[in-house]
């Protein structure tokens, strides 16, 4: 291992001794255990470098050059922040806020939650719910994915706890607002999430990240999601945050039988973004359905891990993502399908899309199909293309300015993940922030075409 | 209204267009008809401003104007509508958003109001019940999956839609059945009036069973070889396109 890798590694190690977690639990074993084993895989695992198949396209130095601190108290530069400029206008949903990291009861809206239905911080479970976290912890994550993971771990301070007793049906949606304050020091939060659906039970989860300002933090995430029986889980991620973002979310999902999970994972904004989720089936009939849209644009990366673990027959799985990129923007989508030998009757399907509005942009695509069992439906499939300059011909003979043809045509092909989103004012919000994001993006490449 | 003076035009610098002269007046239904590649669709593109085609001689003015000054989406906003051959697929791009876009985009560049919501809605809705578009379409994207019939159709819609002074319809007849010939031809006639002109690109001679023209011109190797009055295209059908060509080089 070079030196290079050392001084590398020895960020990670700093980062893991810097974090000051203070839960306010009694002694935990299973919780020591697992932090434990993390601490030690800071010391053994790989540090990602490009010559790593997943970390090929995606360089860590940003990160890397950075002196990132915890925060103690995101609490006294919470107060400046007027909550309402981040909600969306006629969203009923229960509520929980981040501040962060740090779960902000007073902002947060909980009270009216149906029985059967914990929703709350993490760090508030351990006290109230530690049976329950004993049992569903660390089921489905594995810490030792990679640093980042480990980091997550040792670091745990707060996150969501979210469980839905057996055949609950939620009737309005959860909504997670992460909310990253523009501080002084550059800062990072490593939120730990844990989801548990019982059988049966239905719920929808919405999980928005924003930054008040334009600082530079580090969000680390980690989220485990666990679907019993027959649940069924709704999910939208919108990662929207600051153009000195950086930003990494690990999603790990598994499904018991008849189980389903239907999701959108939009990136729109930051300086590095990646997330990867990790499905597993582990009985048949499951179905995992997820619709991706990343648009970006100069110094800006954006990055998606896909990996989709048909290991039981008669499972549906299909991955619809597209990207829209500009400026010197880059994106990587890294999608994989794998099929056991015995998972017979899998049905599977993965589909990328880029649209490129500029020359410079470049994104790298690698759906990829591993199928080892013979009576299967799977397929996959990606382009790379331009707007059709047909297409723009064809609207401006009606009328229609080129700059507006290709914001239309843009938002066309967005519109197709879009869409799929059922609650009208998640939908319209992310619609206006595509409109203004293309508005500025159409404006400024036509400038340069003009002075080209 | 339209005064087109010994036009060349090449496409990568192979000649399509050979000083071709034509006059339209206001008011005025003229239908250009030819062979196959005599250069009919390329005089359509020319007037509606696409990319590609490149004017090495003549002019063309239009109320006055001097037409190739003009950006594509000002030849619209100024009136020129045209209906196209091969109607192009917007995938994504909801069809209804896309004419109130059309619409309200030459409302603007005219100085006139927009259309609300409600307005556009109640006009677009009557046109095509007019032009009998199944509404559904009107809700789907721009043209993608639509078939021939239906394209058409949505390119009828639009000129009624957007009432323009001079409409051209590129083989806007071909592969139309009958019924739907009917359709396009009504959308057609409706729009006549002593302040509009329409030009007519057709291979056949059916389209103007139902559309009368006023002129009939014969578009041949890139110019006009021959101009007459409605029994032109009578004896177009008889004769056929070699028996014009004959005549040419005789």
């Amino acid at each position: 291992m070079s030196a290079g890798n050392e001084q590398s590694r020895q960020w990670f190690e700093d980062l893991a001794h810097s974090g000051q977690v203070d839960l306010p639990s009694e002694k935990l074993g299973w919780l020591d255990d697992a932090r434990q084993q993390a601490r030690q895989a800071i010391n053994t695992l790989p540090v990602p470098y490009r010559k790593q198949e997943e970390w090929r396209y995606t360089s860590i130095d940003g990160l890397l050059k950075q002196n990132f601190q915890p925060v103690n108290d995101p609490f006294t530069a919470l107060q400046s922040v007027d909550l309402e400029d981040w909600l969306l206008p006629e969203m009923d949903c229960y509520r929980l806020v981040f501040a962060n990291g740090r779960c902000v009861p007073h902002l947060s809206e909980t009270s009216e939650l149906p029985d059967g239905v914990r929703v709350g911080s993490l760090r508030a479970a351990l006290t109230t719910d530690p049976d329950l976290l004993a049992t569903w912890f660390g089921q489905t994550a594995n810490h030792s994915q990679h640093l980042f993971t480990a980091l997550n771990t040792v670091l745990i301070n707060d996150g969501v706890f979210i469980h839905v007793d057996s055949n609950v049906k939620l009737d309005k949606p959860i909504e997670v607002l992460y909310l990253s304050l523009a501080l002084e020091d550059a800062v990072v939060a490593h939120p730990r999430n844990l989801v548990v659906m019982e059988p049966g039970s239905e719920a929808t989860l919405i999980e928005r990240f924003v930054s008040t300002g334009q600082s530079v933090y580090f969000n680390n995430n980690l989220s485990e999601i666990i679907l019993n029986e027959s649940a069924t889980l709704i999910h939208h991620r919108v990662q929207d945050e600051s153009s000195q973002a950086y930003h990494l979310s690990n999603l790990f999902l598994s499904q018991q039988k008849q189980s389903r999970y239907r999701g959108t994972a939009l990136a729109l904004g930051g300086a590095w973004a990646r997330t990867e989720y990790k499905v597993k089936f582990l009985d048949e009939e499951a179905e995992c359905r997820l619709n991706g849209l990343y648009t970006v644009g100069e110094k800006q990366l954006t990055d998606f891990h896909l990996d989709i673990d048909h290991a039981k027959p008669h499972c549906a799985s299909e991955e619809n993502f597209r990207g829209i990129l500009y400026g010197k923007g880059r994106a990587v989508f890294d999608g994989r399908i794998l099929v056991a030998k015995d998972a017979q009757k899998s049905d599977a399907h993965l589909h990328n899309a880029n649209l490129m509005l500029t020359r410079n942009a470049e994104v790298d695509t690698k759906p990829q199909l591993e199928i080892y069992a013979d009576d299967v439906k799977c397929s996959h499939g990606t382009s790379v293309g331009q707007l059709e300059p047909e297409q723009i011909y064809y609207m401006r003979a009606r009328g229609i300015e080129t700059a507006m043809a290709q914001k239309m045509l843009c938002l066309g092909f967005a519109d197709e993940i879009i869409d799929t989103i059922e609650i009208e004012p998640l939908r319209q919000h992310v619609h206006e922030r595509l409109h203004n994001a293309l508005d500025r993006v159409v404006s400024e490449q036509l400038q340069a075409e003009e002075v080209a | 209204m339209l005064s087109i003076k010994n036009l060349h035009v090449s496409i990568e610098d192979k000649p399509i267009l050979n000083g071709l002269n034509l006059e339209i007046g206001t008011g005025e239904v003229h239908a250009i008809m030819g062979p196959n590649g005599s250069g009919k669709s390329t005089l359509s593109y020319v007037l509606s401003g696409r990319e590609g085609y490149e004017v090495t001689e003549g002019q063309i003015l239009y109320e006055g104007e001097d037409l190739l000054e003009l950006e594509t989406e000002e030849r619209a906003h100024k009136g020129i509508f045209l209906a196209m051959q091969y109607p192009v697929e917007l995938p994504g791009v909801n069809n209804m958003v896309f004419l109130k876009e059309s619409l309200n985009a030459i409302r603007r560049a005219r100085g006139e109001e927009e259309l609300d919501s409600v307005k556009f809605m109640q006009l677009v809705k009557e046109k095509a019940k007019m032009v009998k578009l199944d509404e559904k379409l009107l809700k789907r994207s721009v043209n993608a999956g639509f078939s021939g019939g239906e394209k058409k159709r949505n390119e009828i819609l639009q000129m009624a839609l957007l009432e323009p002074k001079l409409a051209l319809l590129d083989e806007t007849d071909s592969g139309l059945d009958i019924d739907a010939l009917r359709i396009v031809a009504e959308g057609v006639n409706a729009l006549r009036s002593p302040e509009r002109s329409v030009v007519l690109v057709t291979h056949y001679q059916r389209l103007l069973d139902y559309i009368q023209p006023d002129h009939v011109h014969v578009l041949s190797e890139g110019r006009i070889v021959r101009s007459g009055g409605k029994e032109l295209a009578h004896e177009l059908e008889e004769k056929g396109y070699s028996w014009l060509k004959e005549g040419a080089a005789a």
